[in-house]
C-alpha cells in the first residue's frame, strides 16, 4: 500500500546518495548543539514538543489515571456483566449516544465490550507510542549499522548487503507482513500468556523488517562519499581499526540525517499500526490505538465519539511529530539561516 | 552501463525468485492446511483418505522444493494441470490454478492487472500535480506562514489512517451525496467513460493521501535548490521569479522527486490493497488479500507476490538507468 | 469493519464458517428489548419445520399483487465458490443453483403462513415410493422437461448426475450423501475418477420416464437429499467437461448463467425454456438477477440503509451488523429467522471425564455475554437453547439436560457447587479460539472472566480463523474443550446423531465431526437401532435419544441455535428466510415497478 509503503519505507529517504553532508565548525559549537539552540527559538517546533511530551505523560500515566477513577480497558475480574452494560445490540446502556453524558465514563463506554473509552485511548496511546518508538529504535540501529558497513566496504561484502536491501525492498510489504506474522506469532505465542509479547515483537519486528532499507540505502550513500575525505583517509593511513573509523569518524557525520530520518519515521509507524491493525496482523491482546479505529469505524454517525476521539488523538499526534520532524531538519540543515 | 544493466537484470531476477520462494516456504511452513476446510466442509464425514485426495488434487502432497520448481517451470514453458478429472492445458506462463476459482490463474492475472495500473497511473498523476504544486508553493514562501500552513494542511489528510479515509470518502462522497459515481472497476473495452467514473474517486483519494509526502521532498528540494550560487545569480540577473522557480529551481529538484515515484510507483503496481479493497476494485493487490483468506490460495499469492516484486524490481531498475542519463554526476558502473 | 473471511461449507460439516467464525457472522438483529420478546422469537425463529406435501405437483405459480420485471441485484461479503451442481454446498451457492437454476426432482417452497418450508415434488410427480425398508425409492418425472438450449430431460441424465455426485476426488467439496447412503457409494470413485465411466455404479436405474434410486442402508430422507442440486439431472454430454461445467451449468429452471466470473459477479437472466405450469414451486417475475459479490460488510449495511437508488432493489444475504439492527427494524426492511445451526462447546469425553465438571461448565458459560460480545443478538441470530436437535426437527422433544438450568442463564454459584461436589476447583479448561477476529478475542475474554468467577482455570489456546478448523480436527491438540457447529442437511435426527455423537476410530478416522470424541459402545449400538426402526418411529426415537443421551452422559452443551437478520431494500418483495438453511426464500422474490 502506498501511503504505508511511502511513509515507512522512503521517508527520509535521500534521493541524492551523491551528495555530501557539509560540516561547518562554528566557534567550536557541534552541529547538534547549534541545531538544538535554533529548535528552541522556533515555536512551532516549541508548541509541538509539548503536545508530545503531554501525550507520552499521558500513555505513562495510563495505569494511574485508569485505576484512580476505576476505569476498566480489559475485560477481567471486577467488571459489570456485559448484559449490564450494553443493550440487546451492544449499545451502551449508559452514556452517549443514546443516553446523557456521565463523568463515570467521559468518553462514554465501548459498544459490545463495556470497556472505557478514556482508559482505552490512554492505553491505546500507550501501545502505539511504544510501538512507534521501539520500531524507530530497532530500524534505525540496523539501518545504520547496515548502512555503515555496506558503504565502507566494497566488493562482495557490499554487494551482498545491497542485494538484501534491495530483497527486501521488492517483497511487496503488506503481503509480506500478513502471511509473515501468522507464522510468528503461532510460533511464540503457542499459550495465550506469551502471546501478547510474541504479538507485539512480531508486529514491531514487521515494522522494522520492512522499515530500515531506506535508511540504510542513505547512510550507505553518504559513507561512500565520506570515506574518500582526508579525514578519513588519514585515520586509515595512521592504522586506526575499521570498527573506529566507522563509528567514532564516520557516524559524528551522519547525526543530521538519522536525526532526521528518526523523526519522519516515528510518525510513518504510527500510521502503520494502524493499517496493520485494519488488516488483522495488529495486536489482538491489549489496545491499540489502530485497533480502536479499527473496531469503531462503523459507528461514524451512530456513536461518533467512539471513532473520532481515537482519530483526532492520532491525527494530533503523527501531525506534531511530522512538524517537529520538519524543524528538525531545519535546525540541522546547514543552508538554513534566519 | 550495459554492464551494470545487466548485472542490475540478474540481481532482479534472483530477488523476484526469492521473492516467490519465500512465499512457497512460508507457506509450507504455516500451519494452516487449506485443504481441512474443504475436507470438513464436504459432507459426511473428513476421513484422512478424504483429506489426502484433496491434498493430492491441489497439489499439496509435493514437498516445497519440487512444488517450487514446477510452479516456476509452468511460468517459463507451461504445464499440464490436473485438477481432479479435469485437465488444464495451462500455457506459459502458467502460473497454476487457483483453489478457489478453479480457473487459470494467468487468466484472472490479465483481467486483474488492468484496474492496478489504471489507479496506479491515476493516482500518481494526482499526487504528482498536487503534491509538486504544493511543494513549490511552500518553498517559495518559505518560512512564512504560507508555508507552514500548506505544509500542515497537506499533512491533516495524510495523519488520518489511510484506510479510514478512503471508508469515509465512498461514504459521504459516494453512497450518501452521490458526488461521485459508484466506484468499482467496469471493463475499459465496455465503456471507457464509466470506467473513468469508476476509478475517479479512488485515484482521487489514492492521490491526495499520498501526496503530503510529494508536497514535502518537493518543498525540501526545492529549498536546497534555491539557495544554490546559480539561483542567487539568476535571481540577481533580474529574471521574473516565476522563471527562477520553474525554469531554473524546479528541473534541478526534480531529478530525486523522479527517483523517489519511480520506486513509489512500482510499489503502486504491486497492488494498492486498502484502495482496491474499500472501493470494490478487482486489482491484484485485492486479490493477494483474498488469497490469504481462508483457506489459502497458493497460486494465486505466489503470482501477486511474484508479479508485485516484478513491477517494483523493474522500475527500480528503470530509475537507476535514467537517474544515470537525468545527472551527470552520477556514473554507473 | 473488518475484512471478512469468506463464509465457507455450509450444511452438514460445514461448520467450519459458522463454528470458527461463530461470532464474526457479524450478526446481529433482534427482537427490539432482549428477553420476552426474545424467546417468542426463539420459538419461531429456530423452527425449521418438517412439512411436506406431495399434492402440490403442478405450476404456474402466481403470487398476488407481484409484477414482472426488474433486476434484483444481491451483494454479499463471501464469493461463490464452485457453482457446479455436483460441489456447489455452501449456503449461498447451493440455493441459488436449486432456488433459480437447477431444478430436481423434490423441492422446498416456502409456507407464508407457517412461515416455514414445505417439501414438495419438483421434476417429480410425487415425493416418491419407498419400498418396505426404505432402501429403494422410485420417482416419475414429468414430460416434456427441457434444458435451456432445448434438449429434453432424460431419465438417464440421473443417473448420470447421480455417478458425479459420488466423485469425492473431482468434487471434493460437494455434499457426500450418495457415498454415505447409495449402493455402490462406498466402492465406485465416482464418474469423473473412474475414468468417465459407469462400470461399478448400480445405484441408480431407469425404466421409461420411472426413475429408481437404490440404497445400501435405509434412507428414508432420500426425498430430502433429491432436493440438492448434486442430485439435479445433468446430461452426460453437456457435463462431461467439470471445468467448463462450472462455469455454466445447464439450467432447467427459471433463469439460466448470463456473465459469470467465479467468486466475484454472477447474473441470472430468464431462461424460456423453463415452462411454469411443470412448477409448483418456482416464479419468474424479475427480468434478470446481478450477484455482486465479495462486498465488505460495512458498506453492505451502508448501501442498504441509504436504500437510495440500486440499492432499493438490492437484498443482502448477510447478517446485518448488530449495530444497525434498530435502523434496519424501524426501516422494515429486516428478514429475520431462525435456521437449523446447534452451536456448541464439545468437552473431549477422553479427557473431562468427569460428567460433573461438564455440568459445570454448563453453568459456568457465559452466553448472554458471549453473545454480546461477538455482536449476536439474542433471540435473532443467537438463540438459546438446550437440546442437540434445534426446533423443527422431526420428533424434536423439549427438556432441560441441566436439572434446574434455563436456557441461556449463567450461574457461576452453581457451577462452583458442582466444581467442588467433583473435587475439581481449579479445573483448566483449554479451549480454541481467532485471534485475528477481534469480535471472537473479546467473546474469549468474556469466556475466560465468567469460567474464572465459577471457579475453572481457563486457558484460552490462540489459533486463527485459517487454521482453527485444523487444530480442532486434531484429536491430539492440546485441547480439552472443542467449540464447534453444527447445520443440518434435512430435518430428521440422522442428520445429527451419527455424525456428532457417534464414535469414530480416532487413529484411523480422526474426530470426524464428533469433537466432543464421545464414545459410548450402547449409544453407537442405539443410533445404528434407530436407523432401521420402521421410518414412522424413527423421529421419536430421536428425540427419546436426544433426551438419553443429554441427561445420562452430557457430552456436550449448547450454546445457541442459529438464525439470521438479512435486509432488503424497499422496492424487494417476497424476501423471507428460507427455514433449512438461512437464505432469502429465492423462488418468492419480485420487484415493486
Amino acid at each position: 500500500m502506498t501511503s504505508l509503503n511511502t511513509e515507512v519505507m522512503e521517508e527520509g529517504f535521500d534521493p541524492e546518495p551523491g551528495k555530501p553532508e557539509p560540516v561547518k565548525e562554528l566557534a567550536g559549537r557541534s552541529p547538534t548543539r547549534i541545531a538544538m539552540g535554533r529548535l528552541a527559538h522556533d515555536k512551532v517546533a516549541v508548541i509541538c514538543g509539548t503536545i508530545l511530551f503531554v501525550m507520552v505523560l499521558m500513555a505513562l500515566l495510563a495505569p494511574v489515571i485508569s485505576n484512580a477513577f476505576g476505569l476498566y480497558h480489559k475485560i477481567g475480574p471486577g467488571q459489570a456483566a456485559l448484559t449490564d452494560l450494553l443493550e440487546f445490540d451492544g449499545l451502551p446502556r449508559v452514556g452517549p449516544p443514546l443516553h446523557p453524558f456521565t463523568w463515570d465514563h467521559p468518553l462514554g463506554i465501548e459498544p459490545g465490550t463495556g470497556l472505557d473509552n478514556l482508559s482505552l485511548l490512554l492505553y491505546g496511546l500507550r501501545t502505539s507510542l511504544f510501538i512507534a518508538v521501539l520500531a524507530t529504535l530497532i530500524s534505525t540501529i540496523v539501518g545504520v549499522t547496515f548502512g555503515l558497513v555496506a558503504g565502507y566496504a566494497t566488493g562482495a561484502v557490499d554487494a551482498v548487503m545491497s542485494f538484501v536491501i534491495d530483497f527486501l525492498l521488492s517483497f511487496p510489504f503488506i503481503l509480506g507482513a500478513l502471511a509473515l506474522a501468522p507464522i510468528i506469532t503461532t510460533r511464540f505465542g503457542a499459550n495465550s500468556s506469551t502471546l501478547g509479547r510474541a504479538e507485539f515483537l512480531t508486529l514491531v519486528g514487521v515494522l522494522v523488517l520492512f522499515g530500515w532499507m531506506g535508511l540504510a540505502r542513505l547512510i550507505r550513500g553518504q559513507v561512500f562519499s565520506l570515506r574518500e575525505r582526508e579525514f578519513v583517509l588519514a585515520a586509515r593511513v595512521i592504522g586506526v581499526p575499521t570498527r573506529q573509523i566507522l563509528f567514532k569518524e564516520l557516524l559524528p557525520n551522519l547525526v543530521a540525517p538519522i536525526v532526521v530520518a528518526i523523526s519522519l519515521a516515528l510518525p510513518g509507524f504510527v500510521a502503520a499500526e494502524a493499517g496493520l491493525s485494519f488488516l488483522g496482523i495488529g495486536l489482538s491482546e491489549g489496545t491499540s490505538l489502530g485497533k480502536t479505529i479499527n473496531a469503531a469505524d462503523g459507528y461514524y454517525d451512530k456513536y461518533p465519539l467512539y471513532l473520532w476521539v481515537p482519530v483526532g488523538t492520532i491525527m494530533v499526534l503523527v501531525i506534531a511529530l511530522n512538524l517537529l520532524g520538519d524543524s528538525v531538519r531545519d535546525a540541522f540543515d546547514p543552508k538554513t539561516r534566519r | 552501463m550495459l554492464g551494470f544493466i545487466v548485472r542490475r537484470l540478474l540481481s532482479s531476477l534472483l530477488v523476484i525468485g526469492l521473492a516467490s520462494f519465500v512465499v512457497f516456504a512460508i507457506f509450507y511452513l504455516g500451519p494452516s492446511n487449506p485443504a481441512q476446510p474443504i475436507c470438513e466442509g464436504a459432507g459426511g464425514r473428513c476421513t484422512p483418505e478424504r483429506l489426502e485426495a484433496i491434498e493430492k488434487q491441489m497439489g499439496l502432497d509435493k514437498p516445497v522444493v519440487s512444488a517450487y520448481g514446477e510452479f516456476m517451470g509452468g511460468i517459463v514453458k507451461g504445464r499440464e494441470i490436473d485438477f481432479g478429472a479435469s485437465q488444464y492445458d495451462c500455457d506459459a506462463p502458467c502460473f497454476g490454478i487457483s483453489f478457489g476459482t478453479r480457473t487459470p490463474v494467468t487468466d484472472e492475472l490479465k483481467e486483474r492487472i488492468v484496474p492496478t495500473v489504471l489507479i496506479a497511473v491515476g493516482g500518481s498523476i494526482v499526487f504528482l500535480v498536487v503534491g509538486v504544486s504544493i511543494g513549490i508553493a511552500a518553498a517559495a514562501r518559505r518560512g512564512s506562514a504560507g508555508d507552514r500552513l500548506l505544509v500542515s494542511g497537506s499533512l491533516l489528510v495524510s495523519s488520518v489512517p489511510y484506510y479510514l479515509v478512503c471508508l469515509l470518502a465512498w461514504i459521504f462522497l459516494t453512497l450518501q451525496t452521490s458526488l461521485f459515481p459508484d466506484t468499482g472497476y467496469f471493463p475499459i473495452t465496455e465503456d471507457p467513460l464509466k470506467t473513468f467514473g469508476g476509478l475517479l474517486l479512488p485515484c482521487l483519494v489514492l492521490g491526495v493521501a499520498t501526496s503530503p509526502s510529494y508536497a514535502r521532498y518537493t518543498r525540501g528540494q526545492m529549498v536546497e535548490t534555491l539557495g544554490d550560487d546559480y539561483i542567487r545569480t539568476a535571481t540577481a540577473k533580474g529574471l521574473p521569479r516565476r522563471t527562477v522557480l520553474f525554469r531554473h529551481a524546479l528541473r534541478a529538484a526534480i531529478v530525486p522527486i523522479v527517483t523517489i515515484f519511480g520506486l513509489d510507483f512500482g510499489a503502486l503496481l504491486a497492488g494498492t490493497i486498502f484502495t482496491e479493497t474499500i472501493f470494490s476494485i478487482d486489482g491484484i493487490g485485492r486479490w493477494g488479500l483474498q488469497a490469504l483468506q481462508a483457506p489459502l490460495d497458493l497460486p494465486v499469492l505466489t503470482a501477486t507476490v511474484l508479479v508485485g516484486a516484478l513491477f517494483i524490481v523493474l522500475s527500480n531498475l528503470i530509475v537507476d538507468v535514467v537517474y544515470g542519463f537525468l545527472d551527470p554526476r552520477v556514473r554507473l558502473g | 469493519m473488518r475484512l471478512k473471511q469468506p463464509i465457507i461449507a455450509v450444511t452438514v460439516a460445514g461448520l467450519f464458517a459458522l463454528a470458527a467464525c461463530g461470532g464474526s457472522d457479524d450478526g446481529g438483529s433482534g427482537t427490539s428489548e432482549g428477553n420476552q420478546e426474545g424467546e417468542g422469537a426463539a420459538q419461531e425463529g429456530g423452527n425449521t419445520g418438517d412439512a411436506q406435501d406431495a399434492t402440490r405437483v403442478d405450476g404456474p405459480v402466481e403470487i398476488e399483487g407481484a409484477t414482472p420485471g426488474g433486476t434484483i441485484k444481491v451483494i454479499s461479503v463471501a464469493g461463490l465458490n464452485t457453482m457446479h451442481p455436483s460441489e456447489a454446498y455452501y449456503q449461498n451457492t447451493s440455493t441459488i443453483l436449486s432456488g433459480l437454476v437447477t431444478r430436481a426432482l423434490t423441492q422446498y417452497v416456502y409456507d407464508e403462513e407457517t412461515k416455514s418450508m414445505v417439501l414438495i415434488p419438483d421434476l417429480a410427480t410425487d415425493l416418491g415410493t419407498p419400498n418396505e425398508d426404505f432402501t429403494e425409492w422410485k420417482f416419475e418425472l414429468k414430460p416434456g422437461i427441457k434444458y435451456e438450449d432445448g434438449t429434453d430431460v432424460k431419465a438417464e441424465d440421473f443417473i448420470f448426475s447421480t455417478a458425479a455426485s459420488m466423485d469425492r476426488t473431482q468434487f471434493p467439496e460437494g455434499p457426500a450423501y450418495s457415498n454415505d447412503y447409495l449402493v455402490s457409494g462406498d466402492t465406485y470413485e465416482g464418474y469423473f475418477t473412474a475414468g468417465k465411466t459407469l462400470d461399478g455404479f448400480e445405484a441408480v436405474t431407469v425404466e421409461g420416464n420411472t426413475i429408481t434410486y437404490k440404497a445400501r442402508k435405509p434412507f428414508p430422507d432420500m426425498p430430502y437429499w433429491l432436493t440438492f442440486p448434486a442430485m439435479s439431472p445433468m446430461n452426460e454430454t453437456a457435463a462431461a467437461d467439470p471445468a467448463a461445467y462450472a462455469r455454466h451449468p445447464m439450467a432447467t429452471g427459471p433463469y439460466k448463467f448470463g456473465e459469470y466470473t467465479p467468486e466475484k459477479t454472477l447474473q441470472l437472466v430468464r431462461n424460456d425454456q423453463w415452462d411454469t405450469n411443470t412448477d409448483p414451486g418456482r416464479t419468474q417475475y424479475p427480468d434478470s438477477y446481478e450477484m455482486d459479490l465479495q462486498v465488505e460488510s460495512a458498506q453492505i449495511d451502508q448501501l442498504l440503509l441509504s436504500d437510495s437508488g440500486d440499492a432499493q432493489t438490492t437484498l443482502t444475504y448477510d447478517d446485518v451488523l448488530n449495530e444497525n439492527y434498530r435502523d434496519f427494524d424501524a426501516s422494515g426492511r429486516l428478514v429475520v429467522g431462525g435456521f437449523p445451526l446447534t452451536s456448541y462447546w464439545a468437552p473431549d469425553y477422553r479427557k473431562i471425564t468427569d460428567i460433573k465438571v461438564r455440568q459445570a461448565l454448563a453453568w459456568a458459560y457465559p452466553y448472554k455475554d458471549a453473545y454480546l460480545s461477538a455482536g449476536l443478538i439474542e433471540g435473532v441470530t443467537a438463540i438459546p437453547g438446550e437440546t442437540l436437535m434445534p426446533p423443527g426437527t422431526s420428533g424434536r422433544k423439549e427438556f432441560s439436560p441441566l436439572p434446574d438450568h434455563e436456557p441461556g442463564v449463567t450461574d457461576p454459584a452453581a457451577a462452583k457447587a458442582l466444581l467442588e461436589e467433583a473435587d475439581a476447583v481449579g479445573y483448566e479448561i483449554k479451549f480454541l479460539y481467532a485471534k485475528d477476529d477481534p469480535k471472537l478475542v473479546k467473546q474469549k475474554d468474556v469466556i475466560v472472566k465468567a469460567l474464572e468467577e465459577a471457579g475453572f482455570k481457563a486457558t484460552p489456546v490462540p489459533s486463527t480463523v485459517a487454521d482453527l478448523s485444523t487444530v480442532r480436527a486434531d484429536p491430539d491438540a492440546d485441547i480439552n474443550v472443542r467449540s464447534p457447529g453444527w447445520i443440518a442437511d434435512w430435518p430428521s435426527g440422522s442428520s445429527w446423531f451419527p455424525p456428532v455423537i457417534q464414535s469414530t476410530n480416532l487413529d484411523k478416522e480422526g474426530l470426524g465431526s464428533n469433537y466432543a470424541a464421545f464414545n459410548e459402545p450402547a449409544i453407537d449400538q442405539r443410533i445404528e437401532d434407530i436407523q432401521l426402526l420402521p421410518v414412522d418411529e424413527q423421529p421419536a426415537a430421536w428425540g427419546e435419544l436426544d433426551e438419553e443421551v443429554m441427561t445420562e452422559y452430557f457430552p456436550l452443551f449448547v450454546t445457541r441455535y442459529g438464525g439470521v437478520a438479512q435486509a432488503h431494500g424497499s422496492k424487494i418483495n417476497g424476501h423471507f428466510v428460507d427455514n433449512t438453511i438461512g437464505q432469502p426464500t429465492w423462488k418468492n422474490l419480485w420487484v415493486t415497478q
